[in-house]
């Protein structure tokens, strides 16, 4: 009896191995810092969310490696009129993961789902007046006015079966309290969810039926949250997963070092900056200045001036990163190439305009930072606080959990504080919208312009910028803007948030600064 | 004895009221889950209309009525990070927690008390003098710098086992176990003997202590005067007299093992319920904070109402009190 079950068992393990031919099995699993919240692609609209739904959904267009936008479920689109809106037409052929098709209705029905009170992306659609289906594989995409990125700002927007959320009672996300939608997914990406369990591990399997060319060799993936960053590098150095993100800073040269790990390196689209109080009538934390001397356009120049940014890279980011100037990096479209260097490193310079400013001893202030939020947030702004010394600017620093951190930004505690951007289209108009636009709660600007920043000529380009169909014009007052922002100092741009990932040396992938890892785009060798 | 144990109760309901009161009065320190629920591009009125949604815009207070409201009728509430109610969230991690308790408590009982009684009948030994003082280390150690030095031991540097995870688990009707899987019992012995190292060493020196103390007792010179042999003077008769002590830290510890998974379970990344609450306060996800919160001091409280009660059982003298009265 004994004998007999031994020799069922060892069919039974033999069996799968002689029908998978060993060399084609590839298992890749990859450990992240933040579980995405939800499988729902229009709940939630963050980085691990979207990052990881890109794998299973998708949208009209998408992202290439080089960030530039491509057909996805769209073959191609076009202008309607003069600028009334766009038309794209749909790829036949598609199947969801379900086995249902993909036409007109399933777009036009994403289309309300994301833009409903419910959803988080519903800001993406704000330039939207209609969506019209005009047949079954063409879309007409209406707008209030001529909107030249719409085809870009639509790039995470992604295509739910309009069949399959109504059976399962899920035609509008629910963050609140989850619905069917939050726990499974049904996309017509490369990869399908076989199994979900939130914090624990997701699991992948290539979608047969995808429509597109697998540029992978991947036939199953896990992914596991690891939030210890010791845990996580212990888990890559020894083989238990394939990929992490991200490497901590200081333990890069260490990987280095060793054969048997990779460390893949980029920037993110993430600009860091100081930025003011402008609108303030006092110092919150100062206890002799009288009014506020950072509404003064000298002092804040004054604050560029003394801060030595290539000095905070070289020993905090490890030479990580790189210096910027504009609140967007030189990857977005839009960046302004005549405004590419950086206020130099100059304290004299500094000091002189302090003096003329009426500020020739400085003075002192409260600097207000995360130290949870961005890689290694509290040890720059420490850094800052020293250089600042150095030109009679005394700041005392004030470092806590994101969790504080932002509530103190909204009710205005603070004199300076630290600020990371990174702009969900991908273009520089949308920190102009949100950090440079005086805040207009009916119009949705300035939303994140805590210290209340205005300045009329940007106001009114802004709106210019966002219908200007016309390249060249459309960069000509971008770059305007970005002029005036320099020259009052609106916010002090400091460097682009280095990207750091480890994975195994037999693992070849691609990074994009949007920080999304796509998994269509690994081969484990 | 009714009316005393009634009063137990009472004081035990009592307690965890306040801490449940002391527990939202701290929420508000923890920060604002507003900004982790939405997006960047959120407006102010999001901010508001949210925050009335969740009832975050009321005094704590009436948080607090609010929560203990839902929860005697068995509802904890929805997490604010993962959309689905607290209570399976709960249930789904308990198994991996208690697991990971119960192992490390077994292997703590079982290595404590054997290494006490070793380094106590030998107490003079080499080997006996070098468990007393690497005894130390799980004393004095924090359970993170052990845990993160036992991974880069046996996972990075051997590779014998995996450096984070519970492995396979097999799912018995709500139940995941990972004892039935060769996977499972790897990823078990890294963070149990992290969590009972601790555990462990205290159970040793306490055992050690009670039985030197027992030694000297006169029974045991009478026990090998009689010339019994030296396992039955050691097993039968100083063994047991020394435990009385010894189960009653045992059955305190229990509670400590539990609730002090918490840094176990973040360095290993295991699935149970402390790594639930660290990431909760991460998120400032308040309804599973304030559910791990009474479901630990509720256990807490159990305890002690349990041992007050045997107690009662065991020392006469209480009851004569309460006959007499004062």
């Amino acid at each position: 009896m004994l004998r007999l079950l031994r020799t069922a068992a060892c069919a039974a393990a033999i069996l799968p191995a002689a029908l998978v031919p060993a060399a084609q099995a590839k298992e890749f699993s990859w450990a992240v810092t933040t579980d995405p919240q939800t499988m729902d692609p229009h709940a939630v609209n963050s980085t691990p969310v979207l990052g990881f739904l890109n794998n299973v959904y998708e949208g009209l267009v998408r992202r290439g490696k080089d960030m530039s936008i491509e057909p996805a479920l769209a073959t191609g689109w076009e202008p309607i009129g003069e600028g009334e809106g766009w038309r794209f037409f749909l790829r036949e052929g598609v199947t969801f993961q379900d086995g249902s098709t993909f036409d007109a209705e399933d777009v036009v029905f994403s289309y309300e789902r994301a833009s409903s009170p419910e959803s988080d992306t519903a800001s993406w659609f704000a330039p939207v007046s209609d969506v019209v289906r005009v047949d079954d594989y063409t879309v007409d995409f209406l707008t209030h006015s001529p909107n030249p990125i719409f085809p870009d700002s639509i790039a995470n927007w992604m295509i739910m079966d309009s069949g399959w959320a109504e059976a399962n009672a899920a035609t509008r996300p629910d963050k609140e309290s989850g619905n069917f939608a939050t726990l499974n997914a049904n996309g017509t990406g490369a990869f399908r969810v076989t199994t979900r369990e939130p914090g624990l591990r997701t699991v992948l399997e290539p979608f047969a039926d995808w429509w597109g060319e697998p540029e992978h060799n991947i036939t199953r993936a896990e992914m596991t949250p690891i939030q210890n960053p010791a845990t996580a590098l212990a888990a890559l150095l020894s083989g238990d997963v394939d990929m992490i993100n991200p490497v901590p800073i200081q333990d890069v040269q260490r990987l280095q070092g060793n054969p048997d790990v990779q460390v893949v390196q980029g920037i993110e689209a993430r600009v860091m900056m100081l930025g003011f109080p402008h609108q303030a009538e006092a110092l919150k934390y100062s206890a002799e200045t009288e009014g506020n001397p950072f509404a003064d356009a000298r002092v804040r120049k004054a604050v560029a001036h003394a801060i030595n940014v290539p000095a905070i890279l070289r020993t905090i980011m490890r030479g990580n990163a790189e210096p910027v100037n504009q609140l967007v990096s030189s990857a977005m479209r839009g960046y302004s190439e005549a405004l590419a260097d950086a206020p130099a490193y100059d304290p004299e310079a500094a000091k002189a305009l302090l003096a003329e400013a009426g500020y020739p001893d400085g003075f002192s202030f409260g600097l207000k930072c995360s130290n949870n939020r961005y890689l290694n947030d509290e040890a720059v702004c420490q850094a800052v606080t020293a250089m600042l010394a150095q030109v009679g600017l005394k700041a005392t620093l004030d470092a806590m959990p994101v969790q504080n951190y932002w509530p103190e930004l909204r009710a205005g505690n603070y004199d300076m504080y630290l600020l990371g951007w990174s702009p969900g289209t991908f273009d520089a108009e949308h920190p102009i919208r949100f950090l440079a636009a005086t805040p207009n709660e009916e119009k949705k600007l300035g939303s994140w312009n805590f210290g209340g920043y205005s300045n009329a000529r940007v106001d009114e380009l802004l709106p210019k910028i966002q219908s200007e169909i016309d390249e060249p014009t459309r960069q000509g007052m971008l770059d305007e803007v970005a002029q005036v922002l320099q020259d009052e100092t609106a916010y002090v741009p400091l460097y682009v948030q280095p990207l750091v990932w480890g994975t195994g040396s037999n693992v070849t992938l691609t990074q994009r600064p949007d920080n999304f890892f796509i998994l269509r785009w690994v081969s484990v060798n | 004895m009714l009316a005393y144990i009634i009063r137990r109760v009472a004081q035990s309901a009592l307690v965890l009221l306040i801490v449940g009161l002391v527990a939202f009065a701290m929420f508000r320190f923890v920060g604002d889950p507003i900004d982790n629920m939405l997006g960047q591009e959120r407006t102010a009125e999001d901010i508001e209309r949210l925050r009335g949604q969740l009832g975050l815009d009321q005094p704590f207070v009436v948080q607090y009525y609010r929560f203990l409201e839902n929860a005697v009728q068995g509802n904890f509430g929805v997490s604010y990070r993962q959309g689905r109610p607290v209570i399976d969230i709960l249930m789904e991690r308990a198994p991996a927690t208690l697991e990971l308790a119960a192992v490390s408590g077994i292997l703590a009982i079982i290595f404590g008390i054997a290494l006490g009684v070793f380094t106590a009948i030998k107490r003079n030994g080499i080997t006996a003098n070098l468990i007393m003082s690497g005894s130390l280390i799980g004393v004095s150690l924090p359970t993170f710098l052990i845990g993160i030095l036992l991974i880069y031991l046996f996972s990075v540097e051997l590779g014998w086992l995996p450096s984070f995870g519970r492995g396979e688990v097999v799912d018995l009707g709500g139940w995941s176990t990972g004892f039935l899987t060769a996977s499972g019992l790897k990823a078990l012995i890294l963070p149990s003997i992290t969590l009972g190292l601790y555990q462990m060493t205290l159970i040793m020196r306490l055992v050690r202590s009670e039985m030197l103390e027992v030694l000297r007792q006169d029974y045991i010179r009478f026990a090998r005067a009689r010339g019994l042999r030296d396992r039955t003077v050691h097993f039968r008769h100083a063994l047991k007299n020394t435990m009385v002590p010894v189960i009653t830290v045992i059955g305190l510890q229990v509670g400590a093992i539990i609730a002090f998974a918490i840094i176990t379970e973040t360095v290993f990344q295991w699935p149970g319920v402390g790594l639930l609450f660290i990431n909760a306060i991460q998120f400032v996800d308040i309804p599973v904070m304030a559910a791990y919160l009474m479901l630990i001091s509720v256990m807490f409280v159990g305890i002690n109402l349990i041992v007050d009660i045997l107690y009662f059982f065991i020392d006469p003298r209480l009851r004569v009190d309460r006959k007499g009265g004062h």
